[in-house]
């Protein structure tokens, strides 16, 4: 019954429409004008696409084995898609001559929370761990990323760094304030594919993480990076100042990866690299290798060699060995990473050689489906520091630790990570944490 | 019996139904391959799958030490990146992005492809830019310009990898 009193309704409707419609006509005459007009205007449009059509497309030189359904059209692209799509459309290089060169600037953040049950000194870890006696929130590191095409072979990178510290302000003493920094400034000749030459102030290529994620705390899975890489550590030289050779060739389907560098080595202060000129005349040189086999995308195992002469502000001259290696699945589900450093010191006026080792294995997952903007993380990190090493003991911490934590990607381009961290200390009582933080890009 | 049968029916209707909405993307892929195209002057021919993925991940930068390569790539929403991302990268979209940020980040290319937004866009671009390689729908690959093998396969025949 309520069908019929519809359909009704709906008749009487109609009909109504229909009868304003005839008695309205010179409206009509007008809509049917211009109906005409849409249609003339359709079908030239028509034409002209017919046209460049045929002018542009030829049939494929191989017939296809199954038909051919015609290509979608083009994406609409939203304001926000274009600008998120700008980032994959840096700067191209010109292939004429440049009135001036093209700078591309982008740039990361991160803002942090952190909350441990730390009392008193943390002994040897740096403020970037996030490991301090009070908690809050503190802004970790403003980065930005500046590079430029000279030419098609040359090219010009930089990253430059703000960091919150206690010591930067002005004032005596010394008001917290923020810390500017020159991280990388690197300018590379290519000359192809297996052979680059650069120069500048480099992330030490002795170690994945190092080269891997840079000041980029976005691109890296956790909130930190493992603390024998530590940015203000001193387990490894973190930078390196001076030259380098590097390059990738076939291999095989190996695709044999290297560096091979010279430069000044660490300074007076072991965390700091050279800036201002080698302190005792003798150049540290590098050698890194790595592979990436064609048959298992996404993995890579590598190992470096580093050596140096020693002369710090504290403590006696030695000579310094480096050796190094890692294996890392690059892909998200799983991704996984470990690496194994050993340090030797050998004291150059007679003494105990020592060895210092470090290690940490990564595991994390991109979760599938509808979950696939989460990625829980698992750390396991270790450093053993010598009572015989005096050139790290008291500076490097000796600990193990479990980080476990969880990424979730709100964009693209920024992320939340939450993670737990439990750190056994050698000499000092253990350390439990809860650590917050969004970074991003842009 | 034939409550039995209907109930089977039934069954497998709703497996169907759940398959379409949970993998609605291998539903919507059908479709030309992909024909990867360079200039006539490219000194290249037929490049290996694992040769054609370096090249994509710009791990792959020259042709040879005077001609740099140039990676055209449609822009999101079109099937021909849908089907590089899926097929060569093996990355969703998001993935992609944070590849080529990483990589210009990591001092290890001075920029990401350049995005082109049609095909006709991607046959300009290739055409007039020495070194460029773009990626085409194969019914409507461009004149002037040279299909590239991949594994000794063009597009259309049997085992070709991008489609």
């Amino acid at each position: 019954m309520r069908g019929v009193f519809l359909a009704t309704g709906v008749f009487a409707a109609l009909v109504f429409q229909a009868g304003a419609q005839t008695t309205n006509q010179p409206a009509n005459e007008l809509i049917e004008k211009l109906l005409t007009r849409i249609d003339g205007l359709e079908k030239r449009v028509a034409e002209l696409e017919k046209e460049n059509a045929t002018a542009r497309l030829s049939p494929a030189p191989a017939a296809p084995a199954e038909p051919i359904l015609p290509a979608i059209a083009p994406a609409r692209v939203s304001p926000v898609e274009a600008a998120h799509m700008s980032h994959d459309q840096a700067p191209t290089i010109e292939s004429g001559p440049l009135s001036s060169p093209l700078l591309h600037i982008a740039g990361f953040a991160d803002f942090d929370f952190s909350a441990t049950d730390l009392h008193g000194p943390n002994g040897g870890f740096q403020p970037l761990t996030l490991l301090s006696p009070h908690s809050g929130f503190s802004e970790g590191q403003f980065v930005l990323q500046l590079s430029s095409a000279l030419s098609s072979k040359v090219s010009v990178f930089s990253e430059l760094t703000l960091t919150a510290r206690a010591d930067a302000g002005t004032g005596s003493p010394a008001a917290p304030g923020f810390n500017a920094e020159v991280e990388r400034l690197i300018i590379r000749y290519d000359w192809n594919d297996y052979f680059k030459v650069s120069f500048g102030r480099f992330h030490t290529p002795i170690n994945y993480w190092n080269t891997a994620y840079h000041h980029g705390t976005w691109l890296q899975t956790t909130i930190d990076r493992p603390e024998m890489t530590q940015f203000g550590g001193s387990f490894i030289p973190v930078h390196f100042i001076g030259t380098q050779v590097e390059g990738a060739v076939p291999a095989g389907g190996l695709n044999l990866n290297y560096n091979v560098g010279l430069g000044n080595g660490r300074g007076e202060v072991l965390s700091r690299g050279g800036d201002l000129g080698d302190i005792n005349n003798n150049r540290a040189w590098l050698v890194n290798l790595f592979v990436r086999p064609d048959i298992l995308y996404g993995l890579q195992i590598g190992g470096s060699v580093y050596r140096d002469k020693l002369n710090p502000l504290t403590g006696l001259p030695a000579r310094e060995w480096i050796e190094s290696a890692n294996l890392v699945w690059a892909r998200e589900s799983p991704e996984f990473i470990a690496e194994f450093a050993n340090v030797t010191h050998q004291p150059i006026d007679g003494g105990i050689t020592s060895n210092s080792q470090a290690f940490y294995a990564q595991v994390a997952y991109r979760l599938p489906a509808y979950l696939r903007l989460w990625k829980p993380y698992y750390r396991f990190e270790y450093i053993h520091v010598p009572f015989s090493d005096t050139l790290f003991h008291g500076l490097v911490p000796s600990f193990d630790g479990s980080t476990a934590g969880v990424r979730y990607d709100i964009t693209s381009f920024a992320a939340f990570k939450v993670e737990y961290r439990h750190y056994i200390r050698r000499d000092l009582s253990s350390i439990n944490g809860a650590f917050l933080q969004t970074d991003f890009t842009f | 019996m034939a409550t039995f049968h209907i109930r089977w029916l039934r069954r497998i209707a709703l497996v169907g139904l759940l398959c379409l909405v949970a993998f609605p993307k291998s539903v919507a892929t059908g479709g030309a391959d992909i024909a990867i195209v360079v200039r006539p002057d490219a000194p290249v021919e037929n490049l290996t799958f694992p040769e054609l993925r370096r090249l994509m991940l710009g791990e792959k930068q020259y042709w040879t030490s005077s001609l740099r390569v140039t990676l055209l790539v449609r822009a999101p929403g079109s099937r021909e990146r849908e089907v590089v991302l899926r097929s060569v990268y093996e990355m969703s979209e998001a993935q992609f992005r944070q590849y080529w940020i990483a990589k210009v980040f990591r001092a290890e290319a001075s920029s990401g492809p350049r995005i082109v937004y049609s095909n006709e866009m991607a046959a300009d671009v290739a055409a007039s830019t020495p070194g460029a390689v773009a990626f085409v729908d194969a019914s409507q690959i461009p004149k002037g310009l040279k299909v590239l093998k991949i594994n000794g396969l063009l597009p259309g025949q049997k085992g070709y990898p991008l489609h």
